[in-house]
């Protein structure tokens, strides 16, 4: 009789899973294609303005606290009030696939730009039109976050990193190369752990600037869309500058094991010369070295400026957003030269608007302004979500330049896996 | 049985209450002239389809297709929705056949004649024998969505081709059968070589020497050490052992996190201070194998603490008469460890030594806080010291093959389940008195 039962119970729900039939459902609804742009269109005739935003801000307490601000001013002259919720920057994309969807999610959100060619494989950002003050922002910046030839959000900010040197040690920051060996070599003693140069070598994301400099490329770029098969890693620009680094290692000047808490902590300590990283050890290095801190831009390798890698974050739009042109337009306001200005005096973020870049506020700023300057030799950070491929396989072949092995073997090693691994994650 | 009587009524059948019974729930029982309780059934059936019937459809559909509107549809949210209607269904069985073998007890008793309890009668005899289920259902029903509906979701992706280019809400999951585990096993690759077998079996023999070496040290130490605080002749016993617990008090990621900076090969305290006397210096970090060597070092120094406290606690509790009689028999101390101590120790722990086992078999912690599975090795995907989960993680986050990382789960989930299973039925501890 048990066997009768179950199987009965076994028919009725294979009955069931067949006769289950599709629920009903509006086909127009929020479709993450392309054409959405055209649906967008027919909804902006009514052109009402809504009576609130939604923005998800970074949970930063300084950024937040000068977006408060500007938000304030807003409502003020629009009378659109804007609703904050704070999140982490990095937590967004995930929150964000869940929250759209239900139709709880922002119009406005904000986001690093090398996760643009993830976020758009979600359809989770619209594009936007950003209008006649598209040419308001730095040309890298506009670069950065295009992609695929249309252009996603209003940037903000832009970071880089560049040379910080200590007074005491260096008085005048190296122009070159060949200063920066110079130093390296004179004032280098690893026994008493004085370094003259100091960087996160090991790290591609430090190192680019020595591999561009000499024309090596992580994609080819035309035309605002990446060529993912055509990677420039191994290229013999590529090689110079892999050998470059590693005559840092095999002479002394930089150990293997150095990494951001060991460096800091030695540069702090007044026992490095010149370090290279980002602008956010501004603070620390300050507080540590007083008036002996000084900073400059990257020096040149062979009379090219090094092309660090730069990113650019920025407010997107929702593709769920009901409001994709009225959140277009705060994300404009929010990013025009005076707010930006306002928005790097208070929370510390240099500006993607390029009249803020170039304005008192920054060149004023002895520490900041070479970074400003150092972003227009820098190249975005590739924003095509193949190159989260890339990291690692490179950042391991810098490890094994640095522990003296073959350079261009390394690199067509480091090139095939990447290829391996695209394919892979490809499939 | 026992007494004759005359109420007994040859003509009722109880395979027609059965019948009727699967028909619609509660009829065996009308038929049966139970009403109150036929009609509670009807009931409960007729709520159930009419509340849940348009969400359950929604589900099973879902289900099934994972969507058909690219853009429209949300697989994954689907996919969740259909799950939890498996459970509801699942639940809603359960009713059914209790109430199908309901209605068929109930016929056989009325067709023997045996006095049938009356409603109240029957709800009583019901709280007094289910009072320990009324209480336990709550927590089952929320275990079965808390634990059951994710690990059913992790099942289920490994059956899917969800990837970073084909992910919700913009483009359809699909199923796509055994694909992912035949890819993982068997496929050569499009570029001439396949980077998930390759690392795959690499990986796997690390993990496995990770868990018995680490593992098997750790216990040791830890038995060593109780013995010795155990002998008589220790004093200060109470203050050795707070300070033998000590490592087990600081949370192990911090620990690892202190290690890792210690061990570092030129600026570490190991290499600079104490290896340094004798003129050595070690690549902590860099070389595969003195990576493996620290890692094992450092998880038998997180380890040991609870393996002294359980068998410290064991060591006590054996009675004095056992060593007395061996003491009279002439057993030396090696014989009298290895046959009274030795025993009663493994007896009472087995089963929370083999999870410790299945615990290092899992330990991401230690192996990413110290080295992040580094050092790189040339021509492999995984890091040198990178076990299993560590690789998993490692990859979702770099390839995005998010189908491909559940597929891998599954296969260690069912490795660790396998072989804990396997242990607990051999351990006697866990059997019920008795049984034995």
């Amino acid at each position: 009789m048990k066997k009768y039962i179950s199987i009965f119970a076994m028919v009725l729900l294979l009955i069931g899973v067949l006769a289950a039939c599709a629920p009903e459902r509006e086909e127009t609804s929020g479709s993450g294609d392309g054409d959405s742009n055209a649906s967008g269109d027919g909804e902006e005739a009514t052109s009402e303005q809504p009576e609130s935003l939604k923005v998800w801000v970074n949970d930063s307490e300084e950024q937040k606290a000068a977006l408060d601000e500007l938000f304030a001013r807003y409502t003020e002259e629009t009378g659109i009030a804007i609703e904050t919720t704070p999140m982490n920057m990095l937590d967004q994309v995930e929150a964000l696939n869940l929250d759209g969807p239900a139709g709880n999610g922002p119009d406005l959100f904000f986001q690093p730009h090398d996760r643009i060619g993830n976020i758009v494989l979600q359809g989770l950002a619209a594009p936007i039109d950003l209008g006649e003050a598209e040419g308001d922002y730095s040309e890298t910046a506009i670069e950065a976050i295009t992609y695929d030839g249309e252009t996603y959000g209003a940037p903000l900010v832009v970071e880089t990193y560049a040379t910080f040197y200590n007074k005491d040690l260096v008085p005048e920051a190296p122009a070159t190369m060949d200063d920066l060996m110079a130093i390296a070599e004179e004032q280098t003693d690893q026994a008493s752990e004085t370094y003259g140069f100091l960087m996160e070598a090991a790290n591609f994301y430090f190192s680019y600037p020595f591999f561009g400099a000499n024309g090596a490329y992580v994609f080819n770029n035309e035309g605002g869309s990446y060529d993912v098969t055509d990677i420039g890693l191994n290229n013999e620009g590529a090689v110079a500058g892999g050998e470059l680094i590693q005559s840092w290692y095999e002479n002394g000047y930089i150990p293997v094991e150095i990494n951001p808490d060991i460096m800091n902590g030695l540069f702090s300590d007044g026992k490095v010369g010149v370090a290279i990283t980002g602008p956010w050890n501004i603070p620390a290095y300050s507080e540590a070295l007083g008036d002996s801190l000084g900073t400059a831009i990257l020096p040149t390798v062979d009379g090219n400026n090094a092309t660090s890698f730069v990113g650019v974050k920025s407010w997107m739009v929702s593709e769920y957003s009901e409001n994709k042109d009225a959140a277009t337009d705060l994300a404009i306001w929010l990013t025009n030269e005076e707010n930006s200005t306002f928005y790097f005096e208070n929370a510390g973020e240099l500006p993607a608007n390029q009249a803020a870049l170039e304005g008192e506020a920054v060149t004023s700023n002895e520490l900041i302004a070479p970074f400003a300057e150092q972003i227009q030799f820098g190249t975005p950070m590739p924003s095509a979500p193949e190159m989260q491929q890339v990291w690692e396989p490179i950042n391991n072949a810098l490890l094994f330049i640095a522990q003296g092995d073959d350079v261009q073997e390394v690199l067509d090693e480091a090139v095939q896996q990447i290829q391996d691994n695209i394919a892979a994650a490809q499939q | 049985m026992s007494t004759a009587n005359s109420t007994a009524k040859t003509s009722h059948n109880p395979r027609l209450a059965v019948i009727l019974s699967i028909l619609l729930a509660g009829l065996g029982q009308l038929y049966n002239r139970r009403y109150v309780k036929g009609i509670l059934f009807i009931i409960l059936e007729v709520s159930f389809i009419l509340t849940l019937g348009r969400f359950l459809n929604t589900g099973i559909w879902g289900l099934r297709t994972l969507g058909t509107l690219e853009g429209v549809d949300n697989s994954v949210f689907l996919l969740i929705y259909g799950l939890i209607s498996v459970i509801l269904i699942a639940f809603f069985i359960i009713l059914y056949v209790a109430n199908v073998k309901d209605a068929k007890r109930d016929a056989v008793r009325l067709r023997n004649g045996e006095k049938t309890p009356t409603f109240k009668e029957a709800a009583r005899n019901v709280w007094d024998v289910g009072f320990p289920y009324f209480f336990v259902t709550p927590g089952l029903v929320m275990l079965a969505f808390i634990v059951i509906l994710p690990l059913m979701f992790t099942i289920a992706l490994a059956f899917t081709d969800y990837t970073q280019y084909n992910q919700p809400p913009r483009s359809l999951l699909s199923w796509i059968g055994f694909d992912n585990f035949a890819r993982l096993f068997f496929e050569t690759g499009g570029a001439g070589n396949n980077i998930w077998q390759d690392t795959f079996i690499s990986v796997f023999t690390w993990t496995i020497v990770w868990t018995v070496v680490a593992t098997t040290l750790q216990i040791a130490l830890g038995l060593f050490l109780a013995l010795l605080v155990n002998d008589p002749r220790i004093k200060f016993k109470r203050t050795i052992r707070t300070i033998l617990i000590l490592p087990w008090a600081v949370p192990a990621f911090v620990t690892i996190l202190v290690f890792a900076a210690m061990f570092n090969d030129r600026f570490g305290a190991i290499n600079t201070d104490i290896l340094a006397m004798f003129d050595l210096a070690i690549p902590w970090l860099q070389d595969p194998f003195w990576t493996r060597i620290a890692l094992i070092m450092i998880q038998t120094w997180l380890g040991f603490p609870f393996v002294f406290a359980l068998f410290t606690g064991i060591l006590q509790s054996i009675s004095k008469d056992w060593y007395e009689a061996a003491d009279v028999d002439g057993a030396s101390r090696f014989q009298k460890f290895r046959n009274i101590t030795l025993p009663h120790v493994l007896y009472a722990t087995a089963p929370l030594l083999i999870m410790q086992y299945a615990g290092n078999f899992n330990n991401f912690n230690i192996i990413y806080l110290f080295n992040e599975g580094g050092p790189a090795v040339r021509g492999q995907n995984a890091g040198g010291t990178d076990i299993l989960i560590s690789w998993v993680y490692d990859l979702t986050f770099e390839l995005n093959q998010y189908s491909m990382a559940a597929a891998i789960t599954l296969i260690l989930g069912l490795i660790v389940t396998g072989f804990a299973f396997y242990q607990f039925r051999k351990t006697r501890s866990f059997k019920e008195e008795g049984n034995i």
